[in-house]
């Protein structure tokens, strides 16, 4: 931990990751007005009494932009929960069994990469209602594929370890010796592997808001923001650039932090970083 | 050696109070090489001994004026030829590497780029280091291959790295070394990486090229048998210092120092009897017959097979109970495979293993539970042989609980007389395995085994991961573990002292096969198989060369 914070770079990854959260969990207190609420004042410049001014309908554009993140934020962590523990246990499961099992993983995992991830989402969400609970379990699902992959790779190298032989010898059951033996020696990975796959799964929850397969409104949401106003571009480019500041700097917050994690961990850190 | 009374000469080389210290990522110094000062003079072979982790390394790459990443040289000066290599500049230190001081490393594979001819990588060093012509350094470098003991240089120097043998590899890393006929040749641990034969004629080359050559000779390893038989002079170091500098047939007749003692009580005496108890108890316990085992798989798509896979063939065997049986065998001997059989780790494709009087099921999924039980096995890694996330104490209670349904005080209190029995502190219990030393971990994976109170230990190269002193410290607890409890030990190692110690009953191996079997005190003896007679030959070099017989070799 101390390592973490000693990295600058991390440290300010940190830093921004909480302060959205803390932005987030208290904005039905620290919000001036509530984000729904129409005021009558369409298309107000900012000012003192609305910070960045009013949108089309009246709505106070910087109480929505502090509750707009609330639930993307939501989503994108729910599903980074799915995908690193269901990736980690069929990814670990493959590298035990490998054989047929181990395949069938592999081709899920390649055909994920032939499949753009927004076409995936917007197919299961089109067919299953788009819905909160729908949207975490596509993003979660497509998510997965990563992790699957990352974990069965480590889990390959720790079966050859003598504690998983010795386990194996003294005939231990599967999923024994995935929980005891393999599961707690991914730990740290999965710890990468979250932050990562959660500040992706929100850059995909945002453009999905954008085009309008993910949160509907009138719930308020960055990505919504962003398409709301994108005709106002010209006269009023606040009103993108503030939704559109708010989801960069949380991504690249968590990105950041990420990295400092996998470095203090000793993990490598070039895997990435998030995609759309 | 320099006669008494001989003038005195300026010495070729002259280490002088030279420190080397390493700095971790989070900027802790650790001291690897410590006041270090020595003379080594033209003629000379200067032997370093030193376990792993002594700093024996590091100070071979001083002496090109090299230091590894992360690591600084602080003081002291190392004099070759009266030029300071610590103070001189990048670019004169390059020229006279190569030129003045040449370095044989450890393993040729690496040493050698791999897409070049092994010839164009000897010519290399003549063009570019000795200024020859490019005709004149094609002829030298078939002339330097010659020298170096290989036969058809020609047709050799045509080849890749990969398409020589070890053996091979090192002679042209030691013809690139010589090409500018440096005054210094430093090899670092120059036969470790081959086997025992191929070891023999590359340090037999050496000893030839020393005589040979006027240049002084450095050679570090952890094998006195390889010193004994090559230096004039050896220097044993320990966590970076010196501890005994001297002639050889002096430190190895008389050492001084209780460290080199140890050391050398590493190395294979054959006299008296075998150290081992046979404590046969008459019947069989463990009977291989006919076993066989490969690797390699028919594929339809390579049509020969990518390296040659150890493969075992009509292997007999019997072990009876609480019988210690050695099984001898260099890397790629199969005897790892064998224990693979026997733990149930791999299944034979042919021969039966009988347990007991009853047949032993291939693949341990397939045996039955109390099977399972009565053969354990220990690994060679202490480390990866204990899972890092879990305490020791919970992983040794393991196989009671599994085998015996021990309830959680029962298996506590019984892992905490495991514990004493074999030296560990009962505060170890909630450590985890990295918080405790590689002899530590050794020991736990031993009570771990144990804790199924087995009939039967299989411990694959249990000692080669450790240290000297260590070493011998865990063979005797596990001697005493053994008798006490009455288990049949199948010790499978390529160090001939931890038979010694250890067996009662020997099997040698070689690719697959069994040479020779016998009571540890006949085969060690005198051997029937020319290959047991060159290991042994080879294991106990550094307690022969004390004697007056050997002084003149």
């Amino acid at each position: 931990m101390k390592a973490l914070l000693r990295n600058p770079a991390c440290l300010i990854g940190v830093l921004l990751v909480v302060l959205h959260l803390v932005v987030a969990i208290g904005a039905p207190w620290v919000a001036p007005y509530a984000p729904t609420s129409l005021l009558d004042a369409p298309l107000e410049p900012p000012s003192a009494t609305y910070w960045l001014g009013t949108d089309d309908l009246g709505r106070d554009a910087f109480s929505r932009l502090l509750w707009g993140g609330r639930v993307a934020m939501l989503v994108a962590f729910a599903a980074g929960i799915i995908a690193v523990i269901g990736g980690a246990v069929l990814g670990l499961s493959a590298a035990f069994m490998r054989g047929a099992f181990d395949d069938c993983m592999l081709r899920l995992v390649e055909m994920k990469l032939a499949v753009p991830t927004i076409l995936f989402v917007a197919i299961f969400v089109t067919g299953f209602g788009q819905s909160i609970p729908i949207l975490i379990l596509a993003i979660g699902i497509i998510q997965m594929m990563g992790v699957i992959r990352t974990t069965r790779a480590a889990g390959i190298v720790l079966m050859e370890q003598g504690y998983v032989r010795a386990a194996q010898l003294n005939g231990e059951s599967g999923p024994k010796i995935i929980l005891r033996e393999l599961l707690p020696n991914v730990a740290d990975l999965m710890a990468v592997e979250f932050a990562l796959r959660a500040s992706s799964a929100l850059l995909l929850v945002s453009a999905l808001s954008f085009l309008g397969l993910g949160i509907s409104p009138p719930t308020p949401d960055w990505g919504l923001m962003v398409e709301d106003a994108m005709a106002l571009l010209d006269s009023e480019p606040h009103l993108v650039l503030a939704p559109a500041l708010a989801i960069s700097t949380l991504v690249l917050g968590i990105n950041l932090a990420a990295e400092g994690l996998a470095e203090a961990l000793g993990l490598d850190a070039a895997r990435g970083g998030a995609s759309g | 050696m320099r006669p008494v009374g001989a003038p005195v000469v300026e010495p070729l080389l002259s280490v002088r109070g030279l420190n080397i210290s390493w700095f971790s990522q989070q900027g802790r110094r650790n001291h690897v090489v410590n006041e270090v000062s020595f003379d080594l003079a033209s003629g000379e072979t200067l032997g370093i001994a030193g376990e792993s982790g002594s700093g024996k390394s590091t100070l071979a790459r001083a002496l090109l004026g090299h230091a590894r990443g992360g690591s600084r040289i602080e003081s002291g000066s190392i004099l070759l030829g009266g030029r300071d290599l610590v103070s001189l500049a990048p670019k004169a230190l390059a020229e006279l590497r190569g030129r003045d001081v040449a370095m044989v490393p450890q393993n040729p594979l690496s040493s050698l780029t791999f897409h070049l001819r092994v010839g164009a990588q000897v010519e290399e060093v003549l063009r570019h280091r000795a200024g020859l012509s490019p005709k004149a350094a094609s002829l030298r470098s078939l002339e330097l291959l010659t020298e170096m003991g290989l036969s058809e240089p020609e047709k050799l120097a045509q080849r890749y790295p990969h398409q020589l043998s070890g053996g091979q590899r090192q002679r042209v890393v030691l013809a690139c070394a010589l090409a500018c006929d440096p005054a210094l040749l430093v090899l670092d641990e120059p036969t470790t990486a081959l086997d025992k034969t191929t070891e023999a004629q590359v340090l037999e080359l050496i000893q030839r090229l020393r005589r040979a050559r006027r240049g002084a000779m450095v050679l570090v390893t952890h094998d006195l048998n390889v010193i004994a038989e090559i230096c004039d002079r050896v220097m044993v170091m320990q966590h970076g210092k010196v501890v005994e500098e001297g002639p050889v047939q002096q430190v190895f007749g008389a050492p001084a120092q209780p460290y080199t003692r140890l050391l050398l009580g590493s190395a294979l005496r054959v006299d008296g009897a075998s150290e081992a108890q046979p404590c046969s108890h008459g019947s069989t316990l463990l009977e291989g017959a006919g076993l066989g085992f490969s690797y390699a798989r028919p594929s339809l798509l390579l049509r020969r097979a990518s390296t040659p896979t150890p493969t075992l063939t009509d292997i007999n065997f019997s072990l009876g109970r609480g019988e210690v049986l050695g099984v001898i065998g260099e890397s790629g001997s199969g005897k790892t495979t064998l224990g693979g059989l026997v733990t149930g780790f791999l299944a034979p494709e042919r021969g039966v293993l009988r347990f007991d009087g009853a047949a032993l099921a291939g693949r341990a999924g397939a045996r039955s539970i109390e099977h399972r039980r009565r053969i354990q096995m220990v690994f060679q890694d202490p480390l990866s042989s204990l899972n890092p996330r879990r305490r020791v104490g919970d992983q040794v209670a393991r196989p009671m609980r599994l085998f015996h349904g021990l309830d959680k005080r029962k298996a506590e209190a019984r892992t905490v007389q495991l514990f004493d029995e074999l030296g560990l502190n009962a505060d170890l219990l909630t450590r985890f395995p990295r918080q405790l030393s590689g002899g530590q971990q050794q020991r736990v994976a031993i009570a771990r085994a144990f804790a199924a109170e087995p009939d039967l230990l299989v411990c694959d190269e249990i000692t080669s991961a450790l240290d000297a002193s260590v070493q011998a410290q865990l063979l005797d607890q596990l001697a005493a573990m053994q008798r006490r409890a009455g288990t049949a030990l199948l010790l499978i190692t390529h160090d001939l002292t931890v038979i010694w110690r250890m067996a009662s009953r020997v099997i040698v191996m070689r690719s697959g096969c069994i040479l020779e079997q016998g009571e540890t005190n006949a085969v060690f003896r005198t051997p029937s198989n020319p290959y047991t007679a060159a290991l042994l030959d080879a294991a106990t070099r550094a307690t022969r060369v004390a004697e007056p017989a050997f002084a003149g070799v």
